[in-house]
């Protein structure tokens, strides 16, 4: 089975074609863009396609990054992958990046249980903790500091990903998220678990509007 | 893209797969043009995020991209299933890419250039307002030139529809949209979102003329708009009065609502009368309506009234095709298809902003980024 990975939730823009049978990536794209996913997004996937002599109907899964992350570039990944299903009739299927980043810890080495930490501004961190298995052991979800360093300190397990050096009080390098891990994490992943949806772990910041009105007779 | 000299003389049906995703409507249809030019809407799906909007008084942006995101490609699957068409059957996929809520944009276009990769198919990127303008065409058949009134929450513009891609903005809002001003006076007056509906009904038992409200830029030779001034004014007569009772809110809405009216009335007479100058080989001329204010019964009745005075055919799309659909983006694709414009390619950018008329000026306030619309 082919797989076609794809990586718009941090500051990179990346693109795999992943054959799941030979756990081999027969081509992929990586731009460190920051912004302007959804401007290179379908030329890249064009252009691996092409590096890997493949056409659409070549593909058997689509995997793509659901957060958390940007909410823009989640959605910017996850609004094509669900396109490109749709028109291929084949599934798609979400991946983590907190799971990316335990992937990646474990690939290289790391064993034992391992907390995924991302950066998330505003004084806190996106955390999720995996076990030696590289399953996830409880939810991701949005913590404070303190919180993170208490759930942290308390279960004793290494930290990965741009968290761990917000939760030691240093300034935090953007995560890149392996691609590889991405189209592997999704070969594995149970099919028929409904579509990617974006994993936000926020509220969208909006508050209900009250006060504007003028006082009414009672 | 270029600029089409000739209409293509096309022997056979085009189908296109629309999406739009702009604001707060999800929706995707399928239309076909055939080859007498005539549109037919073969499947036309919305999904109003109303609903999630309503506890803020306006749409927020965020909440709409995620609901974007979740529904799009079921939408589109309905769409194709009610046209009883696949998507081999498309000659080509039309998204929305601008002017509009940044988030939204993002989705449809990028569901749109997905598919139209995974299907080979060409990608038309539509302009929103284009699609509002070229409606009347889908519905009526109507043939350029003719003059376009936009009314929405989020633009208020009359437009010289001279062609496919060829418009020039006559007049815009220097400020607040029509619709807007509609929701502004709403939530003042503590009725429920989306204002427009909220206000004309609590009009119909008001006094029009208890309030007299400012008619902004009416006598100005120059045809913009501007409804931030008549909204103040509203704010202060309701202050000046609190606390309001029902009839207090009825007076108001409907003393509003007279002054819109007017305000319009003169404002657009001024157009009609330019556009009788400037085309003075038109026999029939006509003014289109498009947007959802364009729903008000009392602004509507009054433009039919004025059309016919400056002997104008009014027309009116249904308001399912007044306010945002899929099916105008569709038909705008296909407009752009067969009057030879090239397709876009996959790194087309959605667009916040993009004016209609790219020469128009740009409005005081729109700031660095440039005309709004």
């Amino acid at each position: 089975m082919i797989v076609l990975a794809i990586d718009t939730a941090g500051v990179d823009c990346s693109v795999a074609v992943y054959d799941a049978a030979a756990d081999a990536v027969v081509a992929s794209a990586c731009e460190t863009l920051g912004k302007g996913h959804a401007e290179r997004l379908s030329g890249m996937i064009d252009e691996v396609m092409r590096q890997a002599a493949l056409a659409p109907a070549d593909l058997g899964l689509i995997g793509v990054t659901v957060g958390p992350g940007s909410f823009t570039g989640i959605r910017v990944g996850v609004a094509a992958a669900r396109g490109l299903a749709l028109a291929l009739g084949v599934p798609a299927v979400g991946v983590t990046t907190l799971a990316v980043l335990a992937e990646t810890a474990r690939r290289s080495g790391k064993t034992g249980a391992i907390f995924a930490a991302i950066d998330a501004k505003r004084g806190e961190v996106y955390l999720q903790p995996f076990d030696d298995a590289g399953r996830p052991a409880a939810d991701a979800q949005a913590m404070l500091l303190d919180d993170a360093r208490d759930v942290i300190g308390s279960a004793g397990a290494e930290v990965v990903g741009s968290g761990a050096a917000v939760l030691c009080d240093a300034s935090a390098e953007p995560d890149h998220f392996d691609i590889e891990a991405v189209a592997r994490i999704a070969a594995r992943q149970p099919k028929g678990t409904g579509k990617p949806a974006p994993l936000y772990l926020r509220g969208p910041d909006a508050k209900p509007q009250m006060g504007f009105a003028i006082e009414r007779r009672a | 893209m270029q600029p089409a000299m000739n209409e293509v003389k096309l022997s056979r049906p085009l189908t296109i797969l629309g999406l739009e995703t702009s604001c707060d409507e999800t929706a995707a249809s399928v239309v076909v043009r055939h080859p007498d030019g005539r549109g037919e809407i073969v499947a036309d799906v919305v999904l109003s995020q109303l609903d999630e909007h309503s506890a803020y008084g306006g749409v927020v942006p965020e909440i709409a991209a995620r609901a974007h995101v979740e529904a799009l490609d079921t939408l589109i699957e309905e769409a194709l299933t009610r046209s009883g068409k696949s998507l081999k059957d498309m000659d080509a996929i039309a998204a929305t890419s601008g002017p509009g809520l940044i988030g939204g944009l993002i989705v449809g276009l990028m569901t749109g250039k997905a598919i139209a990769y995974a299907s080979g198919k060409p990608l038309y990127a539509v302009n929103h307002l284009e699609g509002h303008a070229l409606t009347a065409r889908l519905t009526d058949g109507v043939e350029f030139p003719y003059l376009m009134l936009l009314v929405s929450g989020g633009h208020t513009q009359l437009v010289l529809v001279k062609g496919v891609g060829d418009y020039e903005r006559w007049g815009t809002t220097i400020d607040d949209a029509l619709g807007e001003a509609f929701d502004k006076t709403a939530k003042l007056l503590g009725l429920p979102y989306p204002g427009g509906p909220a206000v004309e009904k609590a009009a119909k038992t008001g006094d029009p003329k208890r309030f007299a409200f400012p008619r902004p830029l009416v006598g100005e030779a120059r045809l913009d708009f501007s409804f931030s001034g008549l909204k103040t004014a509203v704010r202060m007569a309701a202050e000046e009065i609190a606390p309001v009772s029902e009839q207090d809110i009825a007076d108001i809405c409907a003393s509003f609502q007279h002054a819109v009216a007017r305000t319009l009335k003169e404002r657009i007479g001024r157009g009609l009368k330019r556009f009788r100058e400037e085309f003075q080989g038109v026999a029939e001329p006509a003014l289109v309506v498009a947007g959802g204010v364009a729903a008000n019964t009392v602004l509507r009745e009054m433009l039919t009234s004025l059309c016919a005075e400056n002997r104008f055919r009014f027309i009116a799309p249904p308001h399912r095709l007044c306010t945002d659909n899929a099916a105008m983006i569709a038909w705008a694709g296909l407009e752009r298809m067969a009057a030879g414009f090239d397709a876009d390619g996959l790194d087309v950018s959605p667009r916040s902003r993009w004016p209609l008329d790219d020469k128009a000026a740009v409005m005081l306030g729109s700031g660095k980024r440039g005309a709004k619309a």
